[in-house]
């Protein structure tokens, strides 16, 4: 059986694609493409006698594997991203967010607490929706990827980030790292403008007491959380970015 | 000589909204449409929610439907089959925002 697989895999890191190949399974333009070569960001693994730009399917596969990369890489530099892992509006949101439900139930090992998975990973994207609704300074909606064999679930947006959210309601926060703590510990009720915001305590709370990681970062802060971890581990970020990044790993 | 009241319990099943409650929308949505439901409520009548085959439950589609219904209700807002450790989970929060602890049986 080893040799069988060994031998697929081969096949599929010799399997030769053109551009316009490559293009759909990214779902990005070709011209984007054209433009990931010319910048370094994803090359070619060869060009054809005839001058045409050739991948290798592994290669086209590895990219889309690393989703933390794509996901800071957009965030970073604003880079596109494959459609696969664009949601422009919630309701793409929630579609994608049912399908990877579906996934993860039939995961038996992730019986009892893939409900709480989904419900972390769906507030998080949807605080992403609701805090930037007519105020994305960009690219409006969010990057959602996740890998059920990797056990990962990455969530982006380009929006305001956290503390320029929350300075709505607490005027005198001053720095990403302070908004950060607040969000995942202060519970506040009746918080009208700001009519949201509690999810990052539920997140919290489960990530804390079930074998889940989350690594979140908004501006220059960046959080780790784990299961029993009573305090909150934040620290400066050597890549401050506007918006949020959160991976999730189960 | 031997009155006694009547104490009816409308039973609302939760899945009719979805199987996966996430956004504030959506709970928003959902507890519009609930009202047509409970236009029908008496006074002394008793609100059930049965979430008997929800998958995915979250404190933004809770707050949306369920804080409402618990600052309205009170102790007449019964929860049943709440098991589900999202929904569990969700609850616990819902009561620490709203400072009520809900009835669940």
């Amino acid at each position: 059986m080893r040799s069988w697989y060994y031998s697929i895999d081969t096949m599929t890191e010799q399997e030769l694609i053109t551009i316009s190949e490559a293009a759909e399974i990214l779902g990005v333009s070709v011209d984007t493409l054209r433009r990931w070569d010319k910048s370094g960001k994803l090359s070619p693994v060869k060009t054809s006698d005839a001058g045409y730009r050739l991948y290798s399917r592994f290669q086209i596969e590895l990219f889309l594997n690393d989703l933390f990369g794509l996901a800071k890489d957009w965030l970073l530099r604003g880079t596109e991203i494959p459609l696969t892992f664009y949601c422009s509006n919630s309701a793409v949101f929630q579609t994608r967010l049912i399908r990877m439900q579906d996934l993860l139930a039939g995961v038996k090992e992730l019986a009892a607490i893939f409900p709480l998975i989904v419900a972390i990973a769906g507030e998080i994207g949807n605080n992403s929706f609701d805090h930037n609704l007519g105020n994305w300074p960009d690219t409006p909606g969010i990057f959602f990827g996740y890998d059920i064999y990797k056990r990962t679930i990455v969530l982006a947006d380009r929006g305001l980030g956290i503390l320029t959210t929350l300075k709505r309601v607490k005027p005198e926060l001053m720095n990403d790292e302070k908004a950060l703590e607040v969000a995942f510990t202060e519970i506040l009720s009746g918080r009208a403008p700001e009519n949201r915001g509690n999810g990052l305590k539920f997140v919290r709370k489960i990530v804390s007491e079930n074998p889940i990681a989350l690594l979140f970062q908004t501006g220059n802060a960046e959080l780790i959380l784990k299961k029993d971890s009573d305090t909150l581990d934040i620290k400066d970020s050597s890549e401050p970015f506007r918006g949020c990044l959160a991976l999730i790993s189960f | 000589m031997f009155g006694f009241n009547i104490i009816l319990i409308m039973r609302v099943e939760v899945k009719k909204f979805g199987t996966t409650l996430i956004s504030r929308q959506n709970g928003r949505e959902a507890f519009a449409a609930l009202q047509t439901q409970l236009a029908a409520l008496g006074e002394d009548d008793n609100l059930g929610l049965d979430f008997e085959g929800v998958i995915t439950f979250s404190p933004s589609w809770g707050d949306e439907f369920l804080s409402p219904l618990l600052k309205k209700y009170g102790m007449r807002l019964t929860l049943i089959n709440t098991g589900n450790p999202s929904v569990k989970a969700t609850l616990e929060l819902l009561e620490k925002i709203n400072q009520m602890a809900f009835k669940v049986r």
